[in-house]
């Protein structure tokens, strides 16, 4: 209640200022790109005073003087306008790289490397933290947040396509370029990884979950085992993996053929399988169990069968937490698949593994990113789903339509 | 009509409910009550058969529960419990069609059933067809509730506390509309409640139980005036007893013909009952009540003797 109140009154939006006189402290105090003349000779540091000379400095930092100024005064107006300033600053992030880049790379040495400093990555984190807190305090809806991604994703997009020759040097486009088919696969690999994984898991879950629920001996020895199988670190999993799995591959000619070996996709499949049970079972199963029992009861009493009350009442009832068991488990797995490259199951980590072995750090942020992308996606989209079809937000919604 | 046959229920080493025997006529309101643990929810919860008795016998219209396929029994008996047990993730008119559909009436007779439903039960149609439980209050959720347990027009209406969650001026209006519906219905209902002056304004046979046994069945009226034992004396509100029976007689039954002497200021309706009479005789300090209709015309009249000693003439 005193929060609101506050932001109506007219003191200062304090987050917002404060987050400005940080990405201003970020954007003169630390470096905001690295250059290096190739890929083997580390890179020096550079701020933006040293690219863009002084009045550079000062121009680049007007548009953050000038967001702190309007949240000062925080009228709805004023934030309204801190908010287009603060959006259109992240899109623009990419087309004022390209242009340090320009300025700081000699023509003359075609093998010049860009690299991202400290204050680009922080930057793009306190304008996203600005962006956050200017949609709650104007009250906007999640279709807004979408509407800006949407933006910026479109914004830095078009950047790359249109100054592609300025961001050519990009050293994470660089190590892009030439592994842009190793890329696409390994996208690709990650992905069927996690989604196997976890399809696997919410069908074998939900039968483990199911059995739980029947008996009580088998609710404590299955969540006894899940935990114990959470607590092995991924990398001793995988090695537990490795001789039985190669034994089922020499003695087993249908699983051979299928292409299961010691190490490659079958141990890493199994592990992350493994891994994502125990989030995926827990929240059926708490899911299952926690239907209210007076519901249940009277779906019983007015002559359903027990079909009928799994499927059109239990079921829907327990969905909300059971998405919210995929959500889980799905940004977990995301996480752990960028392990399984070190049993050569391909994939993301590929890359990160490589980029860490070749202390190319460009080469890990290739890996990393995507990874990173992939976990908030994957949380944002089934967050929203699971908020969709739960009936508590059914009753904002229906209050409103 | 309702049987009940020495009927047994054991949970484990404990008897739950111990040879019961208990015949409910159609068109009668039977309430069970006692103190919790009694065993009347379980007498109510194996008439559809949620709970399996273990031994004797119980009978619909003259057939035994058992002979009955198990869903078909329940969809013939309507079933309102005290949560409501409505489905929160359907609307209320799709809550109140459930076993008509279950039943597989064509969509269209459901439709109309669920309308004259909501029209009987006062849920205007536009307003609340399409709302969620949670968007009720408790007494519109209930009558919801009552509405999905005569959807398909069952004969039998098991009710279990189905107005125990609410407030108490709620719950009195529920009553009230329970007593009219059952006058325009005529529906055979077992009732299960721990307040007992719901139980002696509704019910026409009133049952106690205790430690699985019952102890005393009878009219309200009956055993209000002739308790078996202490236990059922104190349950029915010990020395307030004769309050009690005051609350369900109406004053037309002890009235007077007017007489020629000065009418009385001090008036009562006479749908009142004997208890508001004694009380306005109280409040207004008179020992002689005017009794008016709707009209506010004297229709006979009421002294505090004859209200007191009326039982005598009976």
């Amino acid at each position: 209640m005193r929060v609101s109140a506050h932001a109506r009154a007219p003191g200062a939006n304090r987050v917002v200022v404060a987050l400005s006189v940080a990405a201003l402290l970020a954007l003169w105090g630390v470096a905001a790109i690295g250059v290096a003349p190739n890929r083997i000779v580390p890179g020096t540091p550079l701020k933006l005073a040293e690219v863009a000379g002084w009045y550079g400095a000062l121009l680049g930092s007007l548009p953050l003087l000038a967001l702190a100024a309007l949240a000062w005064r925080p009228e709805l107006a004023r934030l309204k306008l801190a908010l287009g300033l603060a959006l259109a600053l992240l899109m623009a992030l990419p087309a004022g790289l390209a242009l340090l880049g320009a300025l700081a790379l000699d023509p003359a040495l075609p093998q010049a490397r860009l690299g991202l400093g400290p204050a680009f990555w922080l930057l793009l984190f306190l304008l996203a933290l600005v962006l956050i807190e200017l949609r709650t305090r104007l009250w906007l809806g999640s279709l807004a947040g979408w509407g800006m991604v949407a933006a910026v994703a479109l914004a830095w997009g078009a950047t790359g396509w249109v100054l592609s020759s300025w961001l050519a040097p990009l050293a994470l486009w660089q190590e892009y370029r030439v592994r842009s088919e190793a890329f696409g696969t390994a996208v690709l690999y990650h992905l069927l990884l996690v989604g196997g994984a976890v399809g696997a898991s919410l069908v074998l879950g939900t039968a483990i979950a199911l059995a739980m629920r029947r008996s009580r001996r088998l609710e404590r020895a299955g969540f006894t085992l899940l935990n114990l199988v959470q607590t092995i670190p991924s990398l001793a999993l995988f090695g537990l993996l490795l001789a039985p799995l190669a034994w089922l591959a020499a003695n087993v000619g249908w699983l051979h053929a299928l292409g299961v070996r010691g190490i490659g996709w079958a141990p890493a499949f199994l592990a992350l399988l493994g891994y994502s049970l125990l989030p995926m079972v827990r929240n059926t199963f708490v899911a299952l169990s926690g239907v209210e029992a007076g519901v249940l009861e009277a779906a019983r009493g007015m002559g359903m069968s027990r079909a009928q009350v799994f499927w059109q009442v239990r079921l829907p009832l327990a969905l909300p937490v059971v998405l919210e068991g995929i959500r889980i488990t799905t940004v977990q797995a995301i996480g752990l698949a960028a392990v399984a490259a070190l049993v050569g199951a391909g994939g993301l980590g590929t890359f990160i593994f490589q980029g860490l072995g070749q202390a190319a750090m460009d080469l890990v942020l290739l890996g990393a990113l995507p990874i990173l992308a992939m976990a908030l996606a994957a949380d944002a989209l089934l967050g929203a789903l699971s908020r969709r079809l739960s009936p508590q937000e059914n009753r904002s919604h229906g209050g409103a339509g | 009509m309702i049987e009940l046959f020495e009927v047994t229920k054991r949970f484990g080493a404990e008897t739950a409910v111990d040879g019961i025997s208990l015949r409910v006529e159609s068109g009668e309101l039977c309430a069970l009550v006692g103190t919790s643990g009694c065993g009347k929810s379980t007498t109510l919860r194996m008439i559809n058969r949620l709970i399996e008795h273990d031994g004797g016998e119980i009978h619909l219209d003259g057939r035994p529960v058992r002979e009955f396929d198990e869903q078909a029994l329940r969809r013939r008996i309507g079933y309102a419990i005290q949560s409501t047990g409505l489905f929160p993730h359907w609307t209320v008119a799709r809550n109140i069609g459930l076993v008509p559909r279950l039943l597989k009436w064509p969509a269209t007779r459901v439709r109309a059933r669920v309308e004259e439903l909501m029209a009987l039960l006062g849920l205007p149609l536009e307003q609340f067809a399409d709302k969620y439980p949670h968007q009720l209050s408790g007494g519109q959720a209930q009558r919801v509730g009552v509405a999905r347990a005569l959807a398909a027009d069952p004969d039998i209406l098991l009710m279990d506390e189905p107005f125990g969650a609410l407030d108490p001026i709620t719950r009195e209006s529920l009553q009230a509309e329970l007593r009219d519906l059952q006058a325009r219905l005529n529906k055979t209902i077992v009732f299960v409640t721990h307040d007992m002056d719901e139980a002696l304004a509704l019910a026409d046979r009133l049952v106690v139980m205790r430690a699985g046994r019952i102890v005393q069945q009878g009219t309200p009226l009956s055993l209000l005036r002739d308790p078996a034992d202490d236990f059922v004396a104190s349950l029915l509100g010990g020395e307030d007893r004769g309050l009690k029976e005051a609350a369900i007689t109406p004053v037309s039954e002890r009235m007077q013909p007017l007489s020629p002497r000065l009418l009385p200021k001090a008036r009562v309706h006479q749908s009142a009952s004997l208890r508001q009479a004694l009380s306005v005789m109280f409040r207004e300090q008179a020992d002689r009540l005017a009794v008016v209709d709707d009209e506010d015309m004297a229709v006979g009249e009421l002294s505090l003797r004859r209200l007191v000693e009326g039982r005598r003439d009976e």
